[in-house]
């Protein structure tokens, strides 16, 4: 199967210090994938340069076969390339709705001079995203919170919002960076449902977790990286034995 | 005429701001530019000292301090109060003001920097501007809106210098200028305290953990940047006379030598404020004078658009 | 609590204050206070832009005046010394200042917080060097005289009260075209680049393009206020477009509220006015406005109106609570 997301020798360095070195990776159309590691391991940077958010030292990044490399992040999420963060980054003085409203602007196109006139195609646009972003908090389970500051609603509400945020920009790739970090054990299971319900939308999804639990139950391949490295990948049953993956996280202990 | 105009040289903007006039006549074209060149200097000694105050600041709160030319303003019309009222000689008005104004700065810390819980950026901005309003309002109705002078430390006499003249006070200056920069690297580098002051700034739990306050090393590096700022006004005051509203563009101007060497870089600023002061005063002399703060500005958007980490900063390493 | 209310629907509050400013003058027994309110309707129309820019985009600008500068003196100049009539140099005014606003904006609103505040501030500082050295066209230091008093249309504006409704004609058509704008895709991508720009870009929201979008928009509600300055006072001087003006439009964005267009006209309505209500005022007129700066970031952060609503929020659930403490023992 053609790989949706590919990187190529991509490497960052901070200072003298390596966070990614010369990584290869694929990640399959359809796939639930998850990346582990230990801690400094890499993963976080490998989402903050693959959607551009900070700039790579060295490499490519191929989305569909398209370079994205030098890509600004917008433009990479117009590209259906999108993500959550591990700190999570709402718009916390905006309501649970509006946030949502935020995560369609993709799918609409009302700029300064059609929103300032109030043109009568704006209108209906903004109709259809109201209504489509409430389906979208349905579909997480936040419509009881419509209208409550995001910034007030309990923690794991939140991290839920930022995922309902994301799927409103439809996007084909979704990378999820440690979802279900502080969250409790039903919240946690909450979120396994809720990942393997979106991949039946269609969409692919790459997370970054240090639940083990949660990514044996989740995925269906893991990436193990270490020190910037990909030092083991396959499916969760084959990663659990894997001696060099043993070898890193104990050697970190 | 013997004496040169020199030290009719107002640094303060406005309307009335002449061109620097020197005796034209008896001095040859290398002779000029020298001669702008050495007010280039002075003046620039005097940008890099008010930038060494936004630094001190900078470094242990990563706040702009907005309000950091009305320290150089008070510094000045501190000293006037002192020969006036109180008699005394230079000297000592000069130690008095310095002592105020770093009370001052301490006062500006604890009373409108400190309270808010949490602040974002431009709460700062806004509250340090506010008290740069504050103070220069208060300047204004204390002191009135006149010009203040101060006479030169030792005299008025020029010493000749290959054909142009250096005026006595610009030897104050520039030693000033000097001796602040090497007594501050010689804190920051060498003394507990200074070193505290700098650690608190880098990892303020980490410094915490050592047993070092950090609120009180922001409590220094008021008063520390409100004493430099304070020499600042006083050894210029001879040249450019003293005034409640000289505080925005020297601030501004301090500003601009701290971006031009890089925020924050303790050498760079002294490069980037004598840099400042020699470019302004040739476009004074050459082109026109009128347009001298304007230049300032100009070079100041320029770094910023082109090179915010200034010409000797490093880059930050980028943070998500 | 009707603030509240008018605030979640805007356009009840639109036609409301539209009412206000038309019955407004009928209340006024002298003269002079036409001239206040029409001073007052011409800073809320900068304010409500700047507002968008700061409230809402979390931009600052310390450099408001020189857009506002610009715009009168175009028209200023283009009236005096070529007797233009006035909506040419509306016109002329908005496309160059549009274009310059643009231009700058791109480098500038790259920059964030300290670095932002001082770029303006120096772009605002050499506007008003131009002002004061280009004489031959500005008239210098001592203003530019003999601007033409407002007419449009052959419709002359020579009364206050004509142009008391003139400027509040103004004042609303920017005010809707605001409310329009915040209530909409825009707006909220303008608010989500203020809560995290890094969030916002990964939705795909071109930070750049509506930074400096909003960056223009705020710059031509200025050049219409100058405008609207030039032709009514008819002699303008680069002293009504310095330093500390842009000072006083940012206090007034942040007394109303910072993210509240009807906070911004009562920042600017308020500030405006007090001074010329406290003659006594006068010489501490600077002081105040930095005491006012700094008390309202300390212990209302959220300006004054949004601040008051806070307290009388936090003061209905005090009664709340102790009414349910209560209600168990009676």
């Amino acid at each position: 199967m053609n790989p949706v997301l590919k990187t190529e020798g991509l490497s960052k360095h901070f200072g003298g210090v390596k966070a990614l070195d010369q990584l290869d990776l694929e990640i399959s159309k359809g796939a639930i994938q998850s990346i582990i590691g230990p801690n400094g391991a890499g993963k976080t940077t490998l989402f903050n340069v693959i959607s551009n958010v900070i700039p790579p030292t060295g490499g490519e990044v191929l989305f569909n076969g398209v370079k994205i490399t030098r890509k600004q992040t917008h433009t990479i999420a117009a590209m259906g390339l999108t993500r959550t963060f591990q700190n999570l980054r709402l718009f916390s003085e905006m309501t649970v709705l509006e946030n949502v409203m935020v995560g369609m602007h993709l799918r609409s196109k009302g700029g300064f001079f059609s929103s300032a006139l109030k043109l009568p195609w704006v209108f209906r646009e903004e109709r259809r995203i109201r209504e489509e972003s409430r389906e979208w908090l349905r579909f997480v389970g936040l419509h009881d919170h419509t209208d409550r500051i995001a910034g007030s609603l309990p923690f794991g509400n939140q991290r839920i919002l930022e995922l309902a945020r994301a799927l409103a920009s439809k996007p084909q790739l979704l990378m999820l960076d440690e979802p279900a970090a502080g969250l409790n054990m039903r919240e946690t299971q909450d979120m396994v449902q809720l990942i393997s319900r979106i991949r039946d939308l269609d969409i692919t999804v790459v997370l970054v977790e240090h639940d083990m639990d949660l990514v044996m139950e989740v995925s269906e391949r893991v990436t193990v990286l270490d020190q910037g490295r990909k030092i083991a990948e396959g499916d969760p049953e084959a990663i659990r034995k894997d001696e060099a993956v043993l070898k890193a996280y104990l050697g970190e202990e | 005429m013997n004496r040169p105009q020199a030290l009719c040289y107002k640094i303060k903007w406005g309307p009335d701001t002449g061109p620097p006039r020197y005796d034209h006549n008896n001095m040859t074209f290398e002779q000029q530019i020298l001669q702008y060149l050495i007010t280039g200097v002075t003046v620039g000694s005097i940008y890099a000292l008010i930038g060494m105050g936004f630094n001190i600041i900078y470094n242990s709160t990563e706040i702009i301090n907005f309000a950091q030319g009305e320290f150089v303003m008070l510094g000045g019309l501190l000293t006037v109060s002192g020969m006036q009222l109180l008699h005394l000689p230079v000297p000592f008005a000069a130690i008095l003001a310095i002592v105020g104004v770093s009370l001052i700065g301490i006062t500006l810390d604890r009373a409108a920097i400190r309270p808010p819980k949490d602040p974002s950026p431009i709460t700062l901005i806004i509250i340090t501007i506010g008290a740069s309003i504050f103070i220069r309002g208060m300047s204004s109705l204390i002191w009135g809106k006149e010009p203040y002078p101060i006479p030169a430390f030792s005299g008025e006499e020029p010493i000749p210098f290959f054909g142009a003249v250096i005026q006595p006070q610009s030897v104050w200056v520039m030693g000033v200028a000097l001796i602040v920069v090497l007594s501050l690297r010689q804190f920051f580098g060498r003394t507990l305290t200074g070193k505290a002051m700098m650690a608190s700034a880098v990892q303020p739990r980490a410094a915490k953990l050592v047993g070092i306050e950090a609120s009180y090393m922001v409590l220094l590096s008021f008063a520390l940047s409100g004493a430099v700022g304070a020499a600042a006004g006083i050894v210029i005051a001879p040249m450019s006379m003293v005034q409640y509203d000289m505080g925005v563009m020297m601030g501004l101007k301090g500003f601009c030598a701290a971006i031009i060497g890089g925020i924050g870089h303790p050498l760079g600023v002294v490069f980037g404020g004598v840099i400042l002061g020699i470019v302004e005063s040739l476009g004074a002399g050459l082109i026109s004078s009128g347009y001298k703060d304007a230049i300032a500005f100009v070079i100041l958007l320029l770094m910023l658009f082109f090179r915010p980490q200034g010409i000797l900063g490093k880059t930050k390493g980028e943070r998500v | 609590m009707m603030t509240l209310s008018l605030m979640k629907k805007p356009l009840a509050g639109f036609v409301l204050f539209s009412i206000l400013l038309l019955l407004l003058p009928f209340t006024v027994t002298n003269d002079y206070y036409i001239n206040v309110l029409i001073i007052i309707g011409i800073n809320s129309i900068i304010v409500i832009g700047l507002d968008l820019l700061v409230g809402y985009t979390g931009q600052i600008s310390l450099g408001h005046a020189a857009f506002y500068g610009l715009g009168a003196y175009i028209t200023g100049i283009l009236s005096a010394r070529w007797a233009w009539p006035p909506i040419g140099g509306l016109l002329i005014s908005l496309v160059m200042v549009g274009i310059l606003a643009f231009l700058i904006g791109i480098p500038t609103l790259k920059l964030h917080g300290h670095y932002l505040a001082m770029a303006t501030l120096g772009l605002g500082i050499i506007v008003f060097i131009f002002f004061q050295e280009l004489d031959f066209l500005t008239g210098g230091p001592s203003g530019l005289v003999g601007i033409a008093p407002m007419s449009l249309f052959g419709i002359p504006f020579d009364s206050d009260l004509s142009y008391y409704y003139l400027v509040s004609a103004f004042l609303l058509a920017t005010l809707l075209l605001s409310i329009n704008v915040v209530r909409s895709r825009v707006g909220r991508a303008l608010r989500a680049i203020h809560g995290s720009e890094v969030a916002a870009s990964v939705l795909g929201v071109n930070i750049s393009r509506f930074k400096v979008g909003i960056f223009v928009l705020s710059a031509l509600y200025a050049v219409t206020a100058g405008w609207l300055y030039a032709h009514y006072i008819t002699f303008i001087s680069p002293s009504s477009f310095g330093f500390m003006f842009s000072i006083k439009l940012i206090t007034m964005v942040v007394i109303g509220s910072l993210g509240s267009l009807w906070g911004a006209i009562f920042g600017a309505a308020l500030l405006t006015s007090l001074p010329e209500f406290l003659v006594v005022f006068e010489n501490y007129e600077t002081s105040v406005f930095g005491l006012i700066l700094i008390l309202v970031m300390i212990f209302m952060p959220r300006g004054l109106m949004r601040g008051l609503e806070d307290l009388i929020k936090r003061m209905i659930d005090l009664g709340r609570q102790n009414l349910k403490e209560r209600s168990p023992t009676s």
